[in-house]
């Protein structure tokens, strides 16, 4: 396995996706809020996607033998996929960049920002799958792939904004908004798992035609990495467990390091799930 | 332009791989990178069972999906020849190409950071040699030229069991089988 700067760049990159559009729902669904009250809800959450994104951009760049030559890469728009990816990638990361230092210099969150890179953001979730399914390599030649890249973005996306936002409504005894905004990020978090499930249900598990010289049969690889596979769905049903607990419960003591546990569950999950992708590939 | 291509006679290979070693030698390649591989397939059953090597390198396809999915167009078809070369003024060393051969001709550098290929020799053939591959090989069973004249020689066959299907790249290759 030696895509690790692969797999923590589209980890990060597509959880500060969906996170984003969790917080330009919020700000939606409280547009009563004065523009002061969301400045101080968002100004941590929009640093920490703001940093997730760099972080991500930096894993890309390790994996360039070559990163000097790095602008060369959107020279082929027309007809390379990795190119497109590239080129919105870059948009995506600025446009949050710039939405993070707007907020921070004019005291005020902009929507328009926001929205524009949650849009940006799904079409970059897209071309990344793109890359993929596009290649010759079998086992990422599916649907799979898209369900599997969009369903990360749900989850990671709505847990990682219920982690930032909601102690911070709990501490402002704004239980009620703590609650709703948990409840919708547990659905979305949910409609990304069920995305997961039907992308593997439509996983072809016998490859018709080889591709690539050398390649292997994909049910094999896929029997030999049974424990991790395992080990992944095992992870994501304690996370869900967790999580729904969350929702439902009372007891505030420890919510935070809950939440926080959580959302580490699913950083594993996805984690997982990624590596033995990538390894699905090498 | 007259589209160069690769002869490889599976009927007198008998997998002795002195082309991989000529052309690592030729390239000053380190282990584990190839310009030229020899891939052994075992096909039929008993009692007929039949082992085949076949010599692989870059075809320098018709339709060559490395090039066409570059991010930094540093792959390109050379005119005067179609000979596929990698311009490493523009490579990123992004290793999408080698997702996207079905051939496994891109060999990445570590080194140099960058993808590096067969390039079919192409200073010893401005000298009028042959590609190193070719001339090494004890058994006859690799030869270059215009794909043209190879065809005309030795049939239009690009497909053997094992190999992936030439339709997705239309290689300039010939296989005796
Ligand atoms: S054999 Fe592979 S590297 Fe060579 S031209 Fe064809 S697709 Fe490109
Ligand atoms: S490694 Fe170089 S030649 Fe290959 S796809 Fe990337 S930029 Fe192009």
């Amino acid at each position: 396995m030696n895509d690790w700067s692969l797999l923590i760049f589209t980890i990060a990159i597509q959880a500060a996706i969906g996170s984003i559009w969790m917080l330009w729902m919020f700000q939606f669904k409280h547009k009563k809020k004065t523009d002061q009250e969301i400045f101080q809800l968002f100004k941590v959450p929009l640093i920490v996607i703001a940093a997730l994104s760099i972080i991500g951009l930096g894993a890309s760049f390790s994996h360039l033998g070559t990163p000097s030559n790095a602008f060369n890469t959107i020279r082929n728009i027309g007809s390379s996929w990795m190119s497109r990816e590239i080129l919105v990638t870059g948009m995506f990361i600025g446009i949050v960049v710039v939405a993070c230092a707007w907020a921070l210099y004019r005291q005020r969150i902009s929507p328009w920002l926001l929205f524009g890179a949650g849009l940006i953001g799904l079409v970059d979730v897209y071309c990344m799958a793109a890359i993929y399914t596009n290649s010759l390599v079998g086992p990422w030649n599916s649907i799979y792939t898209f369900m599997s890249f969009y369903g990360t973005t749900f989850i990671l996306g709505s847990v990682l904004a219920g982690a930032l936002l909601t102690p911070v409504l709990y501490k402002q005894k704004k239980d009620l908004e703590a609650k709703q905004f948990l409840n919708i990020a547990f659905i979305i978090m949910l409609s990304g798992v069920a995305l997961q499930v039907i992308g593997v249900a439509l996983f072809p598990t016998s490859m018709q035609e080889i591709n690539m010289i050398g390649e292997t049969v994909e049910t094999a690889i896929l029997a030999s990495y049974k424990g991790m596979i395992a080990s992944r769905w095992i992870i994501s049903i304690v996370g869900i467990a967790l999580f729904g607990y969350l929702t439902i419960s009372t007891f505030k003591k420890l919510y935070t390091r809950l939440m926080i546990l959580t959302l580490l569950l699913f950083v594993m999950s996805e984690g997982l799930s990624r590596y033995v992708f990538y390894l699905l590939g090498s | 332009m007259t589209q160069v291509g690769f002869f490889i006679d599976v009927t007198k290979c008998i997998g002795c791989k002195t082309c991989v070693i000529s052309c690592k030698d030729k390239n000053d390649l380190e282990v584990g990178r190839n310009f030229r591989r020899v891939y052994s397939f075992e096909t039929g059953e008993f009692p007929n069972p039949r082992l085949a090597h076949l010599s692989i390198s870059c075809n320098h396809c018709d339709k060559p999906k490395c090039m066409e999915n570059c991010p930094t167009t540093a792959i390109y078809k050379r005119k005067e020849d179609g000979v596929v070369l990698i311009d490493h003024d523009k490579c990123v060393g992004c290793k999408y190409c080698e997702w996207n051969c079905p051939y496994e001709a891109p060999q990445y550098s570590e080194e140099l950071g960058r993808m590096t290929k067969c390039d079919t020799c192409i200073d010893l053939r401005e000298n009028g040699e042959e590609p190193v591959c070719v001339t090494s090989c004890p058994m006859r069973a690799i030869e270059f030229g215009p794909i043209d004249e190879l065809r005309k020689k030795h049939g239009t066959n690009s497909d053997i069991w094992g190999l992936p299907s030439s339709t997705i790249t239309k290689p300039n290759l010939v296989i005796k089988k």
